[in-house]
């Protein structure tokens, strides 16, 4: 029964061995893959003589051919320390800022490639015009309702203002947003606002495709696309600027795209038709207004009270809310978190850096600049990494300015910033003053019991022989904080090997 | 630089000293060496793979003609150096029982 399945067990043995072979050093696999071949064969031979295979002899062979792998690591392994870094190497300076930049890529990768971060970026320079406020009802807590009607925004406008000198209108309502050809009603609902013609320019927004408008002076409001509703109505379309769609139940022509994440003010808007004059049956809306120097001089936080009159000197008592800070900016909130991981830094570590007894005659100018050189540059490195991987945690599965992400990224600034700063000082206490290469092997020295007696503490030793670092176990007014040993010429016996090699 | 050490001052396993002697006694294949010493090939080559690293073996193949006749594959053969032969001696001081665990006489009858 075994004796027909004997080629295919030499098959599978040939086919083990010559998968071992692959992890040989191509130089010596020709030869060590004949040798195997030669030895399998003599196996075979000595298991199961007269070619008659029973299951104990293949085993044995079997076993025998696994051992190949073995041999050929250890090939493999006598080869590679030639290709290793050399020891010498290892936790040196250099070592440790290539990480961080290999880490502040990484972040920054991740950061081009998630969405919600790459919406959240490109806002940052997308910023607003200054010195914007929205105006709504002092009697409404928040901004999820709208409450300014047409009529009073058409009154504000076209009466002449000291605070402003510039209106925008727009309210929001579901609509069919599609093609001029296809029939009415046959698409999804989105979220219109129907704006004033001047909304975009006010706010001072950057729009795609802007530029490719070809208004043929037709009379046509315009109409914004949200990048959502571009894609998947019109698949991407980079020449959609002039298209005539059905919006609702209005004709207009498309102006631009508004990217991702580039709308922060109240309500879900897909797209914006821009209309000389808001309807005056239509709904209350939101108004954007922009303050003259009088009325920026008043602005003393970011909310300001406004009273209004209306046509029958009837008082509005309103609330103009800066646009500018409208939500959170990350970059604001990286600032803050950062503040608040420096003023907690010293509450988890100490923030010394352990050089008070570094002796001047030991450690000259220049290597107290590339020691100092050194700290900043680790510093440099962890703030942007700090911030990017804050952004990716944040924004990655969250929509822009939403609470849920100006929180996460709050609490991952602070506690990558806290621990982020606590290593960097603990990595630079533990340095070499000489050659700023980490010291190792660390010994435990004398007992707990006999700190009053004698000292007793951590002993780490620069493996290029330059210093000695003794940290007290337990901080004593005769040894409250670390100190270096500078090792003279009659230690370099110890390290003769490890320079050497 | 630690290899540069004298051959009669390096410190063998007792697995590559086990080996060392088989090689002596004139088992000087890799299959053989298993056969003698029960010791499996994930063992047996990657230690004679050090110990020709370290210049106490040495290997070199049989000749075709030799295999051709007795219509088989050539082997690899593997010889003591001088080195390795001062090793064994330091060896045979470090490990007596290895003695009675390989019989020279019975290899140099096979």
């Amino acid at each position: 029964m075994m004796a027909a399945f004997l080629p295919l067990l030499t098959l599978f043995d040939q086919g083990l061995l010559r998968t071992a072979s692959f992890v040989v050093p191509r130089r010596q696999r020709a030869e060590w893959r004949q040798e195997w071949q030669s030895e399998l064969w003599h196996v075979r031979r000595t298991c199961a003589p007269a070619d008659c295979a029973c299951w104990p002899a293949e085993q044995q062979v079997m076993a025998f051919c696994l051992g190949a792998f073995q041999d050929a690591f250890c090939l493999r392994q006598q080869c590679m320390p030639m290709r290793l870094p050399r020891p010498a190497k290892q936790g040196s300076a250099a070592q440790c800022i290539l990480a961080l930049a290999a880490i502040l890529f990484a972040c920054d990768a991740a950061a081009l490639f998630l969405p919600g971060v790459r919406a959240e970026r490109s806002l940052m320079v997308g910023q607003v015009n200054p010195g914007l406020v929205m105006i709504q009802n002092a009697g409404y807590s928040d901004d999820t309702s709208p409450t300014i009607r047409p009529h009073q925004y058409r009154t504000w406008k076209t009466r002449r203002q000291q605070y402003f000198d510039g209106f925008a209108f727009y309210r929001v309502q579901p609509d069919s947003v599609n093609q001029e050809s296809a029939p009415a009603g046959s698409s999804a609902s989105w979220g219109v606002a129907h704006a004033s013609a001047n909304l975009f320019i006010l706010l001072g927004l950057p729009l795609r495709f802007a530029d490719q408008d070809r208004n043929p002076a037709d009379g046509l409001p315009s109409v914004i696309l949200s990048e959502r509703l571009w894609t998947r109505e019109f698949g991407a379309n980079s020449h959609v600027a002039g298209t005539v769609v059905r919006v609702g139940n209005r004709i207009a022509r498309i102006a631009g795209v508004a990217p991702n994440g580039l709308w922060r003010l109240p309500g879900k808007v897909d797209a914006w038709l821009l209309e000389p004059e808001p309807e005056a049956t239509a709904g209350a809306g939101y108004v954007i207004a922009h303050l003259t120097p009088a009325g920026a001089a008043e602005m003393w936080t970011q909310c300001v009270h406004i009273t209004a009159y209306g046509p029958e000197d009837s008082e509005d008592i309103l609330l103009g809310v800066s646009i500018q800070d409208y939500r959170p900016n990350p970059w604001s909130l990286y600032l803050f978190a950062l503040l608040l991981a420096l003023l907690a830094l010293p509450a988890i570590t100490s923030v010394s850096l352990g050089e008070s007894s570094v002796s001047p005659q030991n450690t000259s100018w220049p290597r107290r600049l590339t020691r100092w050189s050194f700290l900043c540059t680790k510093i440099a490195l962890l703030l942007p990494i700090v911030y990017f991987a804050s952004l990716d945690m944040a924004y990655a599965f969250n929509t822009p300015y939403s609470n849920a992400a100006a929180y996460i990224q709050l609490i991952s600034t602070f506690g990558l910033c806290l621990f982020g700063l606590r290593w960097i000082l603990r990595d630079q206490r533990q340095r070499c003053p000489v050659c700023l290469r980490l010291v190792e092997h660390p010994a435990q020295v004398g007992q707990a019991s006999r700190t009053f007696l004698a000292w007793n503490g951590t002993e780490m030793m620069c493996m290029d022989g330059h210093t000695l670092l003794h940290v007290p176990g337990i901080a004593t007014s005769w040894f409250g904080a670390q100190r270096w040993l500078y090792l003279d010429t009659s230690w370099d016996f110890l390290f003769a090997g490890t320079l050497g090699d | 630089m630690a290899r540069e050490s004298k051959p009669a001052d390096a410190k063998l396993s007792h697995t590559a000293a086990l080996i060392l002697h088989a090689v002596d006694a004139g088992f000087i294949y890799g299959f053989s060496i298993m056969e003698m010493t029960g010791l499996p090939s994930g063992t047996v080559y990657p230690a004679m793979r050090r110990l020709e690293r370290d210049e106490l073996i040495r290997s070199h193949w049989e000749r075709q003609s030799i295999a051709d006749a007795e219509q088989r594959p050539p082997r690899k053969y593997y010889k003591l150096t001088p080195a390795g032969k001062i090793t064994l001696e330091a060896s045979r001081k470090r490990y007596p029982l290895l003695e009675r665990l390989i019989p020279s006489e019975e290899a140099k009858s096979v």
